[in-house]
């Protein structure tokens, strides 16, 4: 966890690699089945050339990076906003990386507002959001 | 588990899936965690319960084989820590439903509340999907 919440702080970033293998494991915890993640010959023949990782599977390394970083203040008072921009693919590289860029203060309550992004190795943004965090002012 | 399909016509702004409930046992979350890779903390992660609420949504909607679904965006707000092997019950709406050429928009609201019926996480996700 961080051991001190700044403005300006950079979170420690998460690097993923991904497989087919892992976009299977997904779909079997997920339930998501869809052949564009888990059928290459299918996924072959559409638009996007191949398969692609489930978004919430990306999204996860998000939230597993503000996990590291805020701890429990994340599991219980945490929000984000995540917009999902390309596809990360069987081979990618993801790099998540992200910054508290203010923090704010409403009565005993500080909140720190940070920004984040998902790019695979071409730099590439796979997805951009923003997350709050609620922690007590104690906790600074 | 909602029982009954519905046609993606018959979803519009209002429309309310059949709640579902969900145990969230501790080979669920050991599958869950292995899939993204992450070692956990002793409660279920955030986005596990999230992807509980998606699987009733989309296991209600029989979309036509091979139909390219896209998750465009995602808004979510955690309110409480939750243990393994844990109920939880998942409420989905339709919020809105927007044409947009050949593609649908298609904004749903979730929240998710645990067996006290304390609110546990709510959300907003939206899929485009092919008309």
């Amino acid at each position: 966890m961080l051991t001190e919440i700044q403005e300006g702080k950079a979170l420690n970033p998460v690097v993923k690699y991904i497989t087919q293998e892992k976009i299977n494991l997904y779909a079997e915890a997920s339930g998501d089945f869809n052949p564009i993640h888990v059928d290459e010959s299918f996924a072959a023949k559409t638009p996007l050339g191949g398969t692609i990782a489930h978004g919430m599977l990306n999204l996860a390394y998000v939230s597993e990076m503000m996990t590291s970083a805020f701890g429990r203040s994340w599991l219980s008072g945490g929000k984000l906003r995540a917009k999902f921009k390309e596809s990360a693919r069987p081979g990618d590289t993801l790099t998540i990386n992200g910054k508290i860029d203010c923090i704010e203060q409403k009565d005993d309550v500080s909140y720190a507002n940070c920004s984040f992004e998902c790019r695979n190795q071409k730099g590439e943004t796979i997805i951009t959001g923003e997350a709050i965090v609620k922690f007590s002012s104690g906790r600074k | 588990m909602p029982d009954k399909a519905i046609s993606y016509e018959e979803l519009t702004p209002g429309y309310k899936f059949p709640p579902a409930t969900y145990e969230l046992s501790d080979s669920f979350v050991s599958r869950y965690l292995k899939a993204v890779d992450s070692a956990g903390d002793g409660f279920v992660p955030p986005l596990a319960i999230t992807v509980c609420a998606i699987a009733a949504m989309t296991k209600s909607i029989p979309l036509p084989p091979g139909t390219i679904a896209i998750h465009a965006s995602q808004e979510l707000e955690f309110f409480k820590l939750v243990p393994i092997g844990a109920t939880i019950e998942c409420h989905i709406g339709v919020a809105q439903k927007i044409a947009r050429g050949k593609m649908s928009m298609l904004i749903l609201e979730l929240e998710v509340f645990d067996k006290g019926n304390e609110k546990v996480q709510s959300g907003r996700a939206t899929i485009a999907l092919p008309t």
